[in-house]
């Protein structure tokens, strides 16, 4: 729980999670509700909402744990349609794309990257305080996680789809 | 007893002339994401054209877009799946699914899951399996792409769903199968009858255990991508013969199923099951099960 809380609180803000809920399975995180606690046996590969894996002492979250932060007030930094595709496409995000901040606009923090339609698409360190920094054309937020991420897993798992 | 001549002559002995097809894309809305509007209209404006496929709720056919509708932001916020249309079908067969315990006996890659997920907006649980883990994966980011809540998902073979000590009120079975050529371009020159009916009998014991844990009056839907008798009407009369299952009307796209293979006569029920040959969508079997209940 605690690796949870702490990459949470990165983002200036907390989620209020019953840790009666959440189960651990090796390294990955589940949070379930009452009716999935009943039904989950022991040997689940996957359950309720996944939340995120720690790697040595790196969590790392899943898209639905950042939406679940989105909906709190928190660093967020909404972005342009263009903006928000080269995001996707593992880019960084620069001034100029930037259409909105909420929260922290200090160098080193962590900020989540929405679009126009406020829906998550990842998240970021600010690499410059917004304040000061007047030039356009340089890169604001590095590119941490983003939604293109199902993509690339798709390719590396090169799975057979079943239509 | 294989390659196109074979099969194509049994087509044709079951009254369906075959013709090349070319399986259309299309996809399904997510409505526990997005109104259906409001992502309609955000994929027009991306140059994407769709039509509605009439005899779907939420599906649509992609009928031009420049670029794949797989790699699209919305596509990665689960507003939507890429689903093939008869495939969409065999989701919509259940009654009540909210709140409901539901097992998805063959789940990967797990479309008709987020499916179900969808119907149930999210509400009640889906037990989910599938046997082989390489394809866990592959249903695991399904299920958080699309934001899936309610599901939990085994390593397990479909025929020791007792292990889960669980009754069901719906299962889903969507059964490994032959496939059928619209789906895979090499499929005639790699299947042979003996396949076919190697897939049978392993439907026949998925089917047989599927009966195991389903509640009394609890429904099963069985489906197949096959095109071959011996995996649809045939299982399904030995089904409705052996299993104390009948078959429910349904209404959807596909035509009455055969009562009559190769000259062999079956229950005359079977024709409330629904043959889809390939035409608007690739070629498919589906129909609904009730377990009657125990006197």
């Amino acid at each position: 729980m605690k690796p949870i809380k702490d990459f949470v609180g990165q983002f200036r803000t907390s989620i209020d999670l019953d840790e009666s809920l959440i189960v651990k399975k090796q390294n990955r995180y589940f949070l379930l509700n009452e009716d999935l606690k009943r039904h989950v046996q022991r040997d689940f590969f996957y359950a309720g909402v996944y939340l995120g894996k720690v790697k040595g002492t790196i969590f790392f979250p899943s898209f639905t744990l950042l939406a679940m932060i989105a909906e709190r007030k928190a660093n967020k930094v909404i972005v342009d349609k263009k903006t928000a595709w080269l995001f996707i496409c593992g880019r960084d995000i620069f001034k100029r794309g930037i259409l909105n901040v909420t929260g922290s606009k200090r160098k080193g923090d962590y900020t989540l990257i929405q679009n126009e339609y406020n829906e998550c698409l990842g998240f970021g360190k600010i690499l410059r305080n917004m304040r000061e920094e007047k030039d356009k054309n340089k890169v604001f937020v590095k590119n941490i996680l983003d939604i293109g991420d199902f993509l690339r897993r798709e390719k590396s798992a090169s799975f057979k789809h079943k239509i | 007893m294989s390659g196109k001549e074979f099969f194509v002559g049994r087509y044709e002995e079951l009254g369906w002339i075959y013709n090349e097809f070319e399986s259309k894309p299309s996809i399904r809305i997510n409505t526990m994401n997005v109104k259906k509007a409001d992502i309609v209209k955000r994929l027009e404006s991306l140059g994407i054209v769709l039509e509605k496929i009439p005899f779907l709720e939420n599906g649509y056919w992609i009928r031009k877009s420049e670029f794949s509708v797989g790699a699209t932001a919305e596509y990665l916020l689960g507003l939507y799946s890429i689903q093939e249309a008869a495939a969409q079908i065999p989701a919509t067969l259940f009654t009540g699914l909210e709140n409901k315990t539901v097992l998805d006996a063959c789940a990967s890659p797990g479309g008709k899951t987020v499916q179900l997920a969808d119907l149930m907006q999210n509400t009640g649980v889906i037990i989910a399996l599938d046997v082989k883990r390489r394809r866990l994966g592959a249903l695991s980011n399904q299920l958080e792409r699309c934001r899936v809540k309610n599901t939990i998902v085994y390593q397990m073979d479909a025929r020791e769903s007792s292990r889960l000590n669980t009754k069901f009120d719906r299962i889903l079975l969507d059964v490994p199968c032959s496939g059928n050529y619209v789906a895979d371009k090499g499929w005639f020159s790699r299947r042979t009858l003996k396949d076919v009916k190697k897939n049978a009998e392993l439907q026949r014991q998925i089917l047989a255990e599927a009966v195991q844990v389903v509640k009394d009056n609890g429904e099963i839907v069985y489906a197949t991508c096959s095109l071959e008798p011996e995996e649809n009407e045939l299982n399904i009369d030995w089904a409705i013969k052996t299993l104390n299952l009948e078959i429910e009307k349904i209404k959807c796209h596909g035509e009455k199923a055969l009562t009559n293979v190769f000259g062999r006569e079956l229950d005359s029920s079977i024709e409330n099951c629904r043959r889809i040959w390939p035409r608007q969508t690739q070629g498919f079997f589906v129909c609904k099960l009730r377990k009657q209940a125990c006197e």
